[in-house]
This record gives C-alpha cells, structure tokens and sequence, in this order.
C-alpha cells in the first residue's frame, strides 16, 4: 500500500491529496449516492458569503473546445444555513470540510472568518479573492497584491484555522499576490480559479452568457493552471494545492510532479460525479507500479 | 439514479436532424425511469470534445432500454445523433421529478380531461406521458387529449406510435407553417380546450416562448397545469447552480426565489415559474 497522506500544513493533514473545487461539489452532501465522501482528501464547499446570494441572470454556462464558461455568481446559501442544514450532516458523514469563503469588502470576508473560527467539523478556510463572475468581493482583491494582502492579513487576525488563499491567473504576474499574501499570513496558496472568457453567437449576434463574460475551467486550461502552479511553487515557501482542468489520475500527478501538494478536481465532479475517488485509485495504482512508497517521494520531484 | 455505459440498439433518422435512438441501460434505470425524468447523456471517448454529458427526456423505457428523440442543433447532440448502432454512450440518469400522478391529481375532477401540450422537440418529454406501460390508460374516467404544435408537417414526430400505444386519446395538430392543416401555435389549441373544459389538468412542454403563452392560457382560465423546462445544464444532478430558474416568491419577504431546474424540477406548477 502506498502512503498517500500529506501533511500540508502541521494543522492540515489530508489522507490523500485528492480535493474537489468549491463550486464544483455543492455543498458535498449532493454526491452522496456516487460516492463516500469522507475517502476524499477533503471536500470544498461552495463559496459561502455572509448572508445567502442569488447568482447572475440569464444563460449560466455555455460549452466552449474541451472546457465550459461559468458566470453563476456565487449564489449560495449563506453561511448560517450551511452551519444549521449541511455541515452537521457533512460531519456523521466523516467528511473533511473545507470551507470557501467570500465577501463584499475586508469586513464581511473578516466577520465570516470569525464566525467560523469555533466551528467544530471544519478542517481550514479557502478564501476566494479571485472570482471573475461578480463586480465586488473577489477579484478586485486578486489582482491587486496590496488589497490581496490586506484582506489576508485581517482574515488572519480572527482565525486560527489554516488559512488558504486562491488565486486568479486574470493577472500578469501571479507571484507578486503570491508572495504578498504569504508574507500577510497565508499558510496555503490554492490556483487557479477559473480565467476570463467570451463567447458570443454571431448568429443573434449576442454573447453566449447573461453575464456576458464568463469563467473557463475544464481541460482546456490544465497547461495554463500548470505553468502557473510551477511558477508559483518556485515563488513561495508555502505550499500549494494545484486545480485547472484535472480529469484524471495522471493531470493530478502532473500537478503534484511541479511541485503541488495536493489538487482540487472542479469540472470534471459534473461529467463522472466518481472522479474523485478514481483519480484516488489511479494515483495510489500509478505510484505502486512506479514503486513509490508514499505520495510525497513524488511530489515535486520534475527534473528540468 | 445510475452511471451507466449503454449500447445504441436502434437510431433511426426521423427528418433532417432529428433521431430517435433506443439505448440499453440497467433494469433499475428503467425501473425508475418515470415520465418527465430525464437522462444524461454523452460519448465520453475520452477526448473532452464535447465536454459536458447533455440533457434529454426519457420517452419511452422498457426492461432494459429506453428511448430518446434527439434534434441536432450543435457539437454535443450531432455526435449522440451520428452514433451507429452497438457503439456505446455514457449516462447518468434518470434524474428530475418528473410529472405529477395523474389518478391523484384528477380524482377530484371526474370527467375533465387531461391536456397534453407539446411543442416541437417538447414531444419526447409529453409523449413519455402516454408510452410508458404504468401509465396506459391513464384514467379510465378521464379522456386524455394531445395538443401537438410544430414548426412543419414533417415535424410532427411518431403520431402513429403515439397513437398505436395510448388509449382513449384525441390529438390535435397544428403547425407554423400550416402544412398539417391548421397553421398556428399550439397555445390557440389549448385556449379552444380549455374553453370546453375550464377543470382539466394540463402537462406541458416545448420552447419557452411557448411555455410562457402556456402560462399565460392556464392563468387566463385560472386552470392547473404543470410546465417542464429546459435550461441550459452543466451537471444535471444540482451541484453547478447553473440551471436555475427564477420562481415565484412563496415566503412572505416578498423576493423571488429561485430552483434548480435539474433537481427540483424539470416539472414545476406553471404558476411558480417567472420567465
Ligand atoms: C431537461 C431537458 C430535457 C431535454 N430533452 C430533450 C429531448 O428530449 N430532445 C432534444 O433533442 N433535446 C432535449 N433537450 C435539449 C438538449 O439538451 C439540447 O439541445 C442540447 O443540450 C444541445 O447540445 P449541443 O451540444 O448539441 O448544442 P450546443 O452547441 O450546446 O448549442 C447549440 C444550440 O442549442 C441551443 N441549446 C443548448 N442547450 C439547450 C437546451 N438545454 N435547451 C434548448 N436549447 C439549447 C443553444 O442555444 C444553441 O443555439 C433537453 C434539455 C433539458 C434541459
Ligand atoms: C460552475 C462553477 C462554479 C464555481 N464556483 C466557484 C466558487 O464558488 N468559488 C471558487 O473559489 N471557485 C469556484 N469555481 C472555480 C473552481 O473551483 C476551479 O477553480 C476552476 O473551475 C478550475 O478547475 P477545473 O478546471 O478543474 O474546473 C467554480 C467553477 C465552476 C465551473
Ligand atoms: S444542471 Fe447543475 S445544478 Fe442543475
């Protein structure tokens, strides 16, 4: 048997790297007749804002070559009915919760951290500065390192859980709110979000979404979220947990090969709901026949 | 609901671009299978070309296989549509609630009809309706009656299947282009019915234009009906949010809520839905 546990940060061990992407698993509960969640490394809730939010009008989704466009806008439950209705039955489950977090502006992202400081059941917050699909809370703190760091730095004054930041790659340079954000008291560093994208119908001669533009996520954007999770791993002393268009045990390996310490699966949980737990199997299958011991021998371990 | 990989038993090629294709799938899929529920469907070759499984209406199922009418109107259901027979799809399914219980939705109504209206490719979901065995009849006491709109002639799709499989039913016809006999919308039809009938129960499904002048009829007659749409769905099972469909408001805040169409319907009470 191969060791698949990684220890991320000395308050977040994970019993394998395999996670699923906020806004790609629900609220976790969902995939329950597909699969036992709790052999998931963790499961990542929808991002959760303080008071529920409908999303955006209009066609939500559209097709695009090998990925999909999103502009759901973060509609979701609000944190309250999440505590009451989903994470006590997310915990007789056993599931390992992360929860995803977001806000209009620092206070709201502070006031949900602190909320969920004492919260028994949840493992870390992901905070989501790098959203694409809504005009306040998100991405305007993404794509600017000061605001980025900022932000961190008050989440990281109210909580002690561990601390995830996820980046945009709408940006030039990722390292910079990188390196901003660790030095701010970030102990984990997840990317990438989804990246901006059109379609547009030159038929009706409209756009494709309601939203206009939308988020790409899916196959199409795994050598992009690559090449960012390199770049990124060489920036920082924190770890990082690769996500961009993983559908197989062999993406996920490709992540962790760069220097990933754990991935997130998002599009491909709406394609087979059982994926996670197959790239679970297949990375543990991979790493017996290569004569891995553990997960971690691999990690990081490209040769360039 | 199942994952499954079925086999294409038939694909027979109806017009143009519409195919009716029987799939093989688990005998609990079918067991489950009820009208109005939908199926998932995709080529899954590996190749993420189209990505994302699509929806359709399971028309028909028998113990092991079910049938669906596919229209090709882009990449995903030109691929399904060009399957030949033995080559294998990938589904997930059936999802959706599917249409109410005729008997106890008409029990208290004696002898009004059940209307069923149906618009272009809206007759695969209607049609499950009649085709399915648990369904046939429907009510002995209560008279079923299809209303059958379409863009031609050519598009009025298997009314002798329809017909050879339903008892006591009237259909009625009409199309954009009067090729049928009659030219106009469907919605007329039902204004005629409803007339007759102002206690009937009606089942609706077809582009939304349609179904928001479906809406319109049943308020105008203040008559039930229940409307079946079709977004647009990422994952068909209630986890992408991408689906959802603004409803009338039921608390007493006053603000609209909203369903996921995948999940909590396709079917919903026609005076829930906000277009
Ligand atoms: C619950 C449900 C049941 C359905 N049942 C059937 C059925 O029985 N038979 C059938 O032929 N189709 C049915 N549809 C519609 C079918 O799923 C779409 O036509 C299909 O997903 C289009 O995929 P595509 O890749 O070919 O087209 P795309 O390339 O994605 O789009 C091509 C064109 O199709 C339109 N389109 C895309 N998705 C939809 C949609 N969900 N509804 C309407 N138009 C759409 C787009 O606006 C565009 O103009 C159903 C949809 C739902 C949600
Ligand atoms: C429909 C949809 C909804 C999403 N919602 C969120 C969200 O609420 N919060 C968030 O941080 N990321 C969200 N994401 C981004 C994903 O978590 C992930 O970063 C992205 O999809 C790239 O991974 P993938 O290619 O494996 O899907 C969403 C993605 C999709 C497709
Ligand atoms: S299609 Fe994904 S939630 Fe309905």
């Amino acid at each position: 048997m191969v060791d698949l546990q990684v220890e991320i940060v000395p308050g977040l061990v994970l019993k394998n790297p395999v996670m699923t992407a906020s806004g790609t698993f629900g609220y976790g509960r969902e995939y329950t007749p597909y699969l036992d969640i709790a052999k998931l490394g963790a499961i990542i809730t929808k991002g959760l804002s303080l008071k529920p939010k409908t999303g955006n009008p209009g066609t939500r989704i559209t097709e695009t070559a090998c990925g999909m466009l999103n502009a759901i806008g973060l509609e979701n439950i609000g944190i309250e009915r999440f505590l009451s209705d989903e994470l006590p039955q997310l915990k007789q489950l056993g599931a390992d919760v992360i929860v995803n977090i977001f806000g209009n502006n620092q206070d709201d992202y502070a006031a949900i951290a602190a909320r969920l400081d004492q919260v028994a059941g949840i493992k870390a917050l992901e905070i989501n500065i790098s959203c694409p699909n809504v005009k306040a809370g998100g991405i305007q703190f993404g794509t600017d390192p000061q605001a980025a760091a900022n932000l961190v730095a008050a989440v990281r004054r109210v909580t002690t859980l561990p601390l995830i930041t996820k980046l945009s790659p709408n940006v030039s340079d990722i390292t910079k709110v990188a390196e901003a954000v660790a030095d701010a008291g970030s102990d984990v560093l997840s990317l990438i979000n989804t990246l901006v994208g059109l379609a547009v119908d030159i038929d009706s001669r409209r756009p494709l979404l309601g939203n206009i533009t939308g988020g790409l996520s899916g196959p199409a954007i795994k050598p992009v979220a690559l090449r960012l999770v390199h770049q990124v791993v060489k920036a920082v002393d924190i770890p990082v947990i690769g996500i961009g268009g993983i559908a197989s045990a062999r993406d996920a390996l490709e992540f962790l090969l760069v220097g990933a310490r754990a991935v997130e699966i998002g599009t491909a949980n709406f394609i087979n709901p059982q994926i996670g737990l197959e790239i679970v199997t297949g990375i543990s299958d991979y790493l017996e026949q290569h004569e891995y011991e553990k997960v971690t021998d691999f990690i990081g371990s490209l040769q360039v | 609901m199942y994952l499954f990989t079925g086999k294409i038993v038939s694909n027979r090629q109806l017009t143009r671009d519409i195919r009716y294709l029987r799939i093989t799938a688990p005998a609990e899929f079918c067991r489950q299978a009820a009208p109005g529920r939908f199926v998932m469907l995709g080529c899954d070759d590996g190749l993420f070309d189209p990505l994302l499984k699509r929806p359709f209406g399971i028309m028909n199922r028998g113990d092991d296989w079910f049938e669906v009418l596919i229209k090709e109107v882009g990449r995903g259901t030109l691929q399904l549509g060009e399957l030949a027979e033995g080559s294998c799809v990938s589904g997930h399914g059936p999802l959706g609630n599917g249409y109410p219980e005729v008997d106890s939705e008409l029990r208290s109504k004696d002898s009004s009809p059940l209307i069923l209206v149906a618009g272009g490719m809206g007759i695969a979901s209607i049609a499950s309706c009649l085709l399915f065995n648990n369904r046939r009849p429907l009510n002995p006491d209560c008279k079923t009656i299809l209303l059958y709109g379409a863009a031609r002639l050519d598009e009025l799709l298997l009314l002798d299947e329809i017909e050879k499989n339903s008892a006591d039913l009237r259909i009625e016809t009409i199309t954009d282009d009067g090729s049928s006999g009659r030219r106009g919308w469907v919605t007329e039809l039902l204004e005629n019915e409803l007339r007759q009938h102002p206690a009937s129960l009606t089942f609706a499904c077809g582009p939304e234009p349609m179904l928001k002048n479906v809406q319109q009829v049943l308020c105008k007659f203040k008559t039930r009906g229940y409307l079946s749409l079709e977004n647009r769905m990422a994952c068909g099972f209630g986890v992408c949010l991408g689906c959802v469909q603004k409803m009338a408001a039921t608390g007493d805040n006053g603000a609209g809520e909203s369903a996921k169409v995948c999940t909590q319907g396709p079917v919903f009470p026609a005076d829930k839905v906000v277009f």
